[in-house]
């Protein structure tokens, strides 16, 4: 415990000045990701995945839609007190970010090359020849074939798979020690996802960056995060090492998720799980735990009153009142099987 | 991009056709026959024969037309009736204080309307969006002769800073030129920039809310260059198009504010030409107006492919 992770959110809270007032999307979360490490973040849509990762960049409207609370150090640098200037020397060069649809996220009338060089042409002094070299050299990493001619090429031109990687690209091209990913596959198709994936290992590998793994795919974060967070409506409700949380889940939620991935081996008359009920909307929020009306173990208390986020074991933190009864249950289980 | 070029030339071939012939025919089917109309009231019947047939206006329509376009095609538009001049000359010697107010005009409308157009899109729903906004409505409102008088009457009349009408050609001297264009050029750009502005606002919105401009802010590019590199070059397609229209509208249809300022544009030439029944100069003309309209348009879809490459590729 001698070096401090290279990010740590701390109680962040986002607030949204809507028509219907003031809504809290994300509601006092701690994570923290250390260098070289993989940490998803997964939940459905809507639990504020997205938001808490553009606060760390600090992407969104600040003018007059949105207020932060907490901390996001980075570094040992609390982001959120950085002025605009500070942010745009973190963004793109520190701290990058890969998003969900690769065709809406380029700007369709510059080139691949341009965009890239425009990285960094912006946190290097380099000239644009030498910046379109790299950019050269960073699309042949990523696996693009021939890159010496799809840098001159246009957005609208290239495949899917051939955006994501030309995205990762720009995103790798100041070789940033946090990359975010936001659901960079989701779009994809199922072949080319798994490319973009192995691709990401191995550049996590290669380089040594942590990275941010947002996702609603429980069977991504299996094969990639070494931790995981689980969100569910603006607050973390369990946080593991990914072994842990797959072999025992202690919060419902958890638990429901998973028993949501469809099993090859099942049987194909049983319909799938599914969590019962709909996610509540931010300004109708329960009183009590977040999850209880959809939750299978709610009781009078889960109703009454919001239970504690609390460290069950070693780096296992859950938010719920059943915690403890839903590990033995879990034990048990795997005992009988 | 060649290719692209040339199929949009080679479109505009039949285009050019079809507005020949109907101006031929508007022309040759209104009442009047241009042979009394030149010899006037007193002349007798075998004058004015005489000189129909010296027009040639005694054959056929359709050998009239083949007369005419085959020496359109030649560049020779015909001879006025009244003015001592080619219709081509008459046409080039008044094409210059109309291009020259055109541009003056077109320049003042964009430096209006561009940045006010983007800042009301920056400042949504604020009181700097809606004062814009307003400005907007009220020049679409008022018509570009109204604005002009009353600026007559302020800065050539009350303060006389400005010569109220007249024109003196650029060979005169720079300011000379444009001391007598300030007026009624700003007064037809102030009107335009109303329609830009409003393209502008709504096109930069538009844009401001793609992925891409949250994706280029997350690489840490400065808000200046957000602004004026990554969204304006994205919003500027259906600005242009609007700049397009207004332009063909300056060149071609200040003849209000060519009158009022009494400047010896195309505007004043085509108003005489029809108060004197002057056939081949109306005719001349309008098919000089026309065919510049169409070259703006093409201007216009060349742009188009310069600004944006799905443009210039995906029609190969």
């Amino acid at each position: 415990m001698t070096k401090p992770p290279l990010l740590e959110v701390n109680e962040l809270k986002v607030h949204f000045y809507t028509e219907r007032g003031r809504i809290t999307a994300v509601d006092g979360i701690s994570f923290h990701v250390n260098a070289g490490e993989i940490v998803g973040v997964v939940g459905e849509s809507g639990c504020g995945k997205s938001v808490t990762s553009q606060a760390i960049l600090r992407l969104l409207d600040e003018k007059d839609t949105v207020e932060y609370d907490g901390k996001i150090l980075f570094e040992g640098t609390d982001l959120l007190q950085l002025p605009e200037a500070g942010m745009q020397k973190i963004r793109g060069n520190e701290i990058s970010m890969i998003f969900q649809d690769p065709l809406s996220s380029l700007n369709p009338v510059f080139s691949i090359g341009s965009q890239i060089a425009e990285s960094l042409m912006l946190h290097q002094q380099i000239s644009k020849k030498a910046a379109f070299e790299k950019a050269i050299e960073l699309l042949r990493m990523t696996g693009i074939p021939a890159p010496e001619k799809r840098v001159h090429e246009y957005p609208h031109q290239l495949s899917g798979g051939m955006r994501q990687r030309a995205m990762i690209a720009m995103t790798l091209a100041c070789q940033p020690k946090l990359l975010i990913a936001d659901e960079p596959t989701t779009a994809l198709d199922v072949t080319i996802q798994a490319q973009i994936l192995d691709l990401m290992l191995e550049l996590n590998r290669e380089q040594g960056m942590g990275m941010i793994f947002i996702t609603h795919d429980l069977g991504v974060v299996a094969e990639l995060c070494s931790r995981v967070v689980v969100m569910y409506l603006g607050q973390i409700v369990e946080e593991a090492d990914v072994e842990t949380l797959f072999a025992q889940p202690r919060h419902p939620y958890t638990k429901g998720l998973m028993k949501s991935i469809p099993q090859m081996d099942s049987d194909r008359s049983q319909k799938l799980h599914v969590i019962e009920g709909m996610v509540p909307t931010l300004d109708n929020i329960p009183t009590g735990c977040r999850f209880a009306p959809r939750c299978p173990y709610a009781d009078y208390m889960c109703h009454e009153r919001p239970p504690a986020y609390e460290e069950h074991a070693a780096g296992h933190k859950v938010r719920c009142w059943h915690a403890e009864k839903i590990a033995q249950e879990e034990e048990e289980r795997s005992y009988v099987s | 991009m060649n290719l692209y070029l040339v199929k949009r030339i080679l479109a505009l071939i039949p285009v050019l056709f079809v507005v020949s012939v109907v101006i031929f025919l508007i022309i040759h089917i209104t009442p009047g026959d241009p042979a009394s109309v030149i010899l006037g009231e007193s002349a007798t019947a075998q004058d004015v024969e005489a000189l129909r047939q010296q027009l040639g206006l005694d054959l056929p329509i359709y050998q009239q037309y083949m007369n005419w376009i085959t020496d359109v095609l030649r560049g020779d538009l015909g001879e006025s009736y009244f003015m001592k001049e080619s219709v081509s000359e008459a046409i080039f010697s008044h094409l210059q204080p109309t291009l020259s107010l055109a541009i003056l005009a077109q320049i003042i409308a964009l430096l209006i309307a561009i940045p006010l157009g983007i800042t009301a899109a920056l400042r949504r729903g604020t009181a700097a969006d809606q004062t814009v906004m307003g400005f907007s409505l009220l020049g679409m409102a008022i018509p570009s002769f109204l604005l002009a008088l009353f600026l007559i009457l302020l800065v050539g009349v009350k303060l006389q800073w400005l010569p109220v009408a007249g024109y003196k050609p650029l060979e005169a001297g720079l300011w000379n030129h444009l001391k007598y264009l300030i007026l009624p050029a700003v007064s037809l750009g102030a009107i335009q920039s109303a329609l830009i502005t409003r393209m502008t606002r709504s096109s930069m919105l538009e844009v401001l809310n793609m992925n891409y401009m949250k994706a280029a802010r997350s690489k840490g590019v400065k808000e200046r260059q957000l602004i004026y590199k990554h969204a304006l070059r994205n919003a500027f397609l259906p600005i242009l198009t609007v700049i397009g229209q207004t332009f063909g509208g300056l060149v071609t249809g200040a003849v209000v504010t060519e009158t009022i300022f009494n400047i010896p544009g195309i505007g004043q030439l085509i108003i005489n030409s029809v108060e004197r029944r002057d056939y081949e100069v109306i005719q001349g003309v309008v098919l000089f107006v026309t065919c510049v309209y169409v070259f703006i348009n093409l201007i216009v879809d060349i742009l188009y492919g310069v600004i944006d490459p799905r443009v210039r590729l995906e029609r190969k």
